[in-house]
């Protein structure tokens, strides 16, 4: 068991490596961008940083020997004299900036959303807000959904399994910027009820409060239903079972019977899931982020996208952030099965 | 070797006991055991059914995948019948486009309330003219409408309920209110500086002994808006600061060597008033006697030819701060009418008017520019309800109708200008003197001659043409049926409403139906057929084949499916291939897993390793033997890749990485999202599409998977 789960998290971390290792490059491949900033001092300070971290090579004067178009700036009226700029190839880019990982922390700087920041002090001011919300939403949906689910279980075959189950279909098929627009629509815009847009850092605490409802209704909602539906069929499975007939026969009651036996072994798949939903935090929804004006990494996703100008280099980091932790929460899920129900050998062999 | 001779039998006698008797057997040793009773084979009468017939069978008992179906193909016809047969031009080159823009979706008579062409508005500004001889609230109100520039047509307006007035922010240019700030400075997130120059003005000559005065009135911060809307969401900070805010005088002079030069006077100096970081900081001031200190600080008391401006200057410290001023005024008491109306025209003459001249009840119109905003005003609202077709369809009255028009429609014999005589009564004069159009005021007539394509809802008279008709410079008013000056014989109902661009809603919406289904299909193809080579290869050879790719799937299903769609869409751009290509490079995996599942399910099985015997090839034993066994598993298992597809194609539309160049339902739903509040319509009918076809997609392929796997019945 142990020797599986290194194996898996180092071939994740392999796996995570790759892909990191191929964003990057189909990154850098894609027409380069400029620094994007009124400010020229903030331009300097890029251009020279860049060339401190060994992605760009300076030179005093125009050189012809490199077969790349040189950048050129002028600093202004403090610096007058041009300087030239040469980007070092792709590849090359590539081995510093592993190094610049590995030794100073370093995932490449910021082009255009915070010119000159670094990507991942970008990042660390836009996950908090991601964080909390998603933190919220799985202290809602999980409760909610295993209570719905034991409902419908329980219920089977009955009006209210039914009700329950198509809601359930309903939510699942319904896109998730559809009822996120129409939340906004009623909750917000119609009624007044709740804020329209995620509150500045300034506003009211109640303000903030209310502002968590849509954000945190609309993410709960997917895992709401998937919960409902995998208890309730875990549970339809575990209620026709003999040892559940045996528990009645030797007398428990038919609560008794429930607590005791049916639940446990129903959420036998729950709890894998709930916990790799808990690696989940570090993600963002993009499409609700963008939608509610929430500052999180999920807008910052479609920031960095921006067509006038993009920040591919934050860009980068993001999807990085995405790919690890959506690897990890996959490894936490099938190694958790493994711990919680002992009759599942992980990595055993046939 | 041993051959058969080489072995001799051992016992050739039979075995002890049997009877060995050498009889022949006739039909007589047989006896009949049941000859009374009467037995009648009979055929089947159920006709023997295929495995196909069987799972339409199942199919047909899951009710809600039946209704699913049938909604699914109701909506696959309209997408492929709704874009021919509705013949709305949905391209730029619509002449009416611009004119047909946000009309609502009717499908009842207009004033049935609901679906009827109409829109209900509330919290509208109102223009408060004043009728002459009113005398009660009601007789008042009649004149008054919400603002003629964004409501034009008043005939299209019903059900006006007025509000009592009140202090509101969302005013915009050309609405009718009273009292009020000016804001300076915008709302921004970096602090900074913020000059307003509001006042620029050339006179020839000006005498400081002529009592110049400036007032400022009710000068707050934002903190004491607050108090007086006494509502606590208005966004602004408690703790703010004001700093350093100023006014000024500048002037231009010449010096010796007749060079223009700019000079200030500071007016009044707020770093000596206010409070910085206090909670309320108001810069109220009286009046300033600005001639007394333009004299101090210059020394003249007569400028010539002279231009002065006022400016006011403030620098805010704090975030999102902004300085509000209720008045300013400049008066002076100057005989010279021209210096008067000078200082008139220098104070704020928009939302302050009122109080300047000390007159309360007034309203008037607002009119800010630049970078002066207008806030809290306090003016009437009403909600009242549009019908759009009205306004846009409806008779509207033009005061200068193209006159070019009238002749045309006469020329396409709509209308007759010829009288009695059969002289024409207007005409169009080209060159000459005086070119341009004529009237015969004596003999005019106008004769509608089609009632049925004439836009003219009367004819008109002589009184309706004005202008000087000596310098050929006419005009006319005239009321016209819009739909027909449009070119329409009815006014056209628009089921879904029109967008922006004068869209029609109906047409786009099944359009963009068609292209996402079509992008649905073509992207099941593609995966389906790859992911079947893929896991067919992989799940037939096993082994290190199959550990090899494996571990690619591996590393393709790691990266999350967003990255991998931005990538594919930024090298390749937003064309539909490009996005066939990366909606597949997601999805075949799906696919491709199910084929490799089925493979390691058959190909151990004996029907499999008799054909290997029998010598069949790798690829006949696939073909031949595994894959039809498997196809309808894997099959029914990728259908639902048609909705994750649409699915995926919307969201990636709202990362702003949509398809270009057509209209895919992801595309309408994004670009219209910012009009959620405003036209929601435009959302709730792709919505309830895409809602629509997710939905019964998914009933439809789960109810398909049960049919043709019982086995794997509720599972998800």
């Amino acid at each position: 068991m142990l020797k599986y789960s290194i194996k898996r998290i180092l071939l994740a971390f392999l796996t995570a490596f790759i892909i990191l290792t191929l964003t990057f490059i189909l990154v850098k491949a894609l027409p380069p961008r400029d620094v994007f900033s009124p400010d020229k001092n903030v331009v300097f300070a890029f251009y020279s940083d860049q060339v401190d971290l060994g992605y760009f090579i300076e030179f005093s004067q125009a050189n012809p020997k490199y077969g790349e178009p040189l950048k050129v700036f002028q600093p202004g009226e403090v610096d007058p004299n041009p300087h030239y700029y040469y980007v070092k190839p792709i590849m090359d880019q590539y081995f510093t900036w592993l190094g610049n990982i590995v030794t100073k922390w370093d995932w490449g700087r910021s082009t255009a959303i915070k010119p000159n920041a670094s990507a991942i002090s970008i990042i660390a001011t836009r996950l908090p807000t991601s964080m909390s919300i998603n933190i919220v939403t799985i202290f809602v949906s999980v409760p909610l959904g295993i209570v719905l689910g034991i409902i419908a279980g329980l219920k089977k075959n009955t009006l209210t399994d039914h009700a329950i189950s198509t809601i359930v279909m309903v939510f699942i098929s319904i896109p998730g910027f559809v009822f996120i627009s129409f939340m906004l629509y009623l909750l917000a815009f119609k009624t007044g009820w709740l804020p329209t847009r995620w509150p500045t850092p300034d506003q009211s605490l109640s303000i903030k409060i209310q502002a968590f409802i849509i954000p945190v209704l609309s993410m709960a909602f997917g895992s709401i239903c998937t919960y409902t539906r995998y208890i309730r069929a875990e549970l339809c499975e575990v209620m026709s079972s003999e040892y559940l007939l045996l528990a009645r026969t030797k007398g428990l009651t038919k609560n008794q019977a429930i607590v005791r036996h049916a639940l446990r072994n129903a959420f036998v798949p729950i709890l894998p899931m709930i916990l790799s939903e808990f690696l989940g935090i570090f993600g963002g929804s993009m499409i609700l982020e963008r939608l509610y004006g929430i500052p999180g990494i999920g807008s910052l996703y479609i920031e960095s996208l921006n067509q006038a100008n993009p920040d591919y280099n934050v860009l980068m980091v993001d999807m990085a952030i995405f790919t690890t932790f959506g690897l990890l929460a996959g490894i936490l899920l099938d190694l958790s099965y493994g711990f919680i129900d002992p009759r599942i050998r992980m990595g055993a062999k046939k | 070797m041993l051959e058969d001779k080489d072995f001799e039998l051992l016992d050739e006698t039979p075995v002890a006991g049997e009877i060995v008797e050498d009889k022949e057997i006739t039909n007589d040793d047989f006896t009949l055991t049941e000859v009374d009773s009467s037995v009648h084979e009979q055929k089947f009468q159920t006709r023997p059914t295929t495995f196909l017939k069987d799972s339409l069978k199942r199919f047909s008992k899951n009710k809600s995948s039946v209704v699913a179906a049938y909604i699914l193909g109701g909506l696959l016809l309209l997408s492929f019948l709704v874009p021919i047969f509705d013949k709305s031009d949905l391209s730029d080159k619509n002449p009416n486009s611009a004119n047909e823009t946000y009309l609502a979706p009717k499908l009842f008579k207009a004033g049935t309330g609901f679906w009827d062409g109409t829109v209900k508005y509330t919290d509208i500004a109102v223009d408060v003219s004043a009728k002459p001889d009113a005398k009660t609230e009601e007789e008042k109100q009649e004149y008054w409408w919400p603002s003629s520039k964004s409501f034009p047509q008043r005939s299209a307006i019903s059900k006006k309920k007025f509000t009592e007035e009140k202090y509101t922010n969302s005013l915009s240019n050309g609405d009718f209110a009273k009292e009020g700030f000016i804001q300076f400075g915008y709302l921004r997130t970096d602090p900074m500086n913020e000059i307003v120059s509001f006042a620029t003005k050339t006179i020839p000559a000006l005498s400081l002994d002529d009592n110049l005065y400036l007032s400022v009135f009710d000068t707050y911060d934002v903190e004491k808006i607050r108090v007086i809307e006494g509502k606590e969401n208005l966004g602004y900070p408690d703790n703010y600061e004001i700093d350093d805010s100023a006014f000024y005088f500048t002037y231009t002079e010449k010096d010796a060597d007749d060079n223009e030069v700019e000079k200030e006077v500071k007016l009044v100096d707020y770093a000596k008033v206010h409070n910085i970081g206090s909670a309320v900081a108001s810069l109220k001031q009286d009046k300033v006697d600005i001639g007394k200190i333009i004299k101090e600080q210059t020394g003249k008391d007569l400028f010539e030819n002279a231009t002065f401006s006022v400016r006011m200057e403030t620098k805010h410290h704090a975030k999102n701060v902004c300085t509000l001023i209720r008045a300013i005024a400049f008066e002076s008491e100057s005989t010279d009418k021209t210096i008067k109306k000078m200082f008139e025209d220098m104070s704020f003459s928009d939302a302050t008017k009122a109080l300047t001249k000390k007159v309360e009840d007034e309203y008037e119109y607002w009119s800010s520019t630049g970078q002066r905003l207008v806030y809290l005003a306090k003016a009437h609202f009403c909600s009242f309800v549009y019908d759009t077709y009205d306004a846009k369809f409806g008779i509207k009255e033009f005061n200068n109708f193209s006159i070019l028009k009238l002749l045309d429609y006469e020329d396409y014999g709509w209308v007759s200008f010829r009288d009695a005589e059969g002289y024409k009564t207007l005409e169009y004069v080209d060159g000459g003197d005086n070119p341009g159009f004529f009237l015969k005021e004596d003999t005019f007539t106008c004769k509608i001659l089609n009632k049925e394509k004439c836009p003219l809802v009367r004819e008109l008279v002589v009184s309706d043409f004005y202008g000087n008709d000596g310098q050929g410079n006419l005009q006319v008013k005239a009321s016209v049926y819009q739909y027909k000056y449009n070119g329409y014989d009815k006014a056209p109902i628009y089921l879904m409403g029109t967008d922006k661009n004068g869209k029609d809603m109906l047409k786009y919406v099944f359009e963009g139906l068609r292209t996402s289904l079509i992008l649905g299909v073509v992207a099941f193809l593609v995966c389906f057929t790859f992911g079947l080579i893929w896991g067919s290869v992989s799940g037939y050879f096993g082994g290190t084949v199959d550990l090899v790719m494996e571990r690619i799937v591996d590393i393709i299903a790691g990266i999350p499916w967003f990255v991998m769609m931005t990538l594919i869409i930024l090298h390749f751009g937003q064309g539909f291939l490009t996005f066939a290509i990366a909606l597949c490079a997601v999805n075949w995996i799906g696919p491709a897993a199910r084929t490799r599942t089925q493979f390691y399910r058959f190909r151990g099985r004996e029907y499999v390793l008799a054909s290997r015997t029998l010598g069949a090839s790798d690829a006949r034993l696939i073909y031949k033997h595994i894959l039809p066994n498997g196809l309808g598993t894997i099959i029914t298992g990728s259908i639902l890749m048609i909705p994750s597809v649409i699915f995926l194609e919307a969201n990636i539309a709202y990362l702003g990485l949509g398809l270009r160049g057509l209209s895919s339902l992801g595309v309408i739903l994004s670009d219209n999202q910012s009009e959620l509040f405003t036209n929601p319509y435009l959302l709730i009918f792709p919505a309830v599409v895409i809602a629509l076809v997710m939905i019964s997609f998914n009933l439809f392929g789960n109810g398909l998977r049960d049919a043709f796997n019982p086995s794997l019945k509720g599972e998800e």
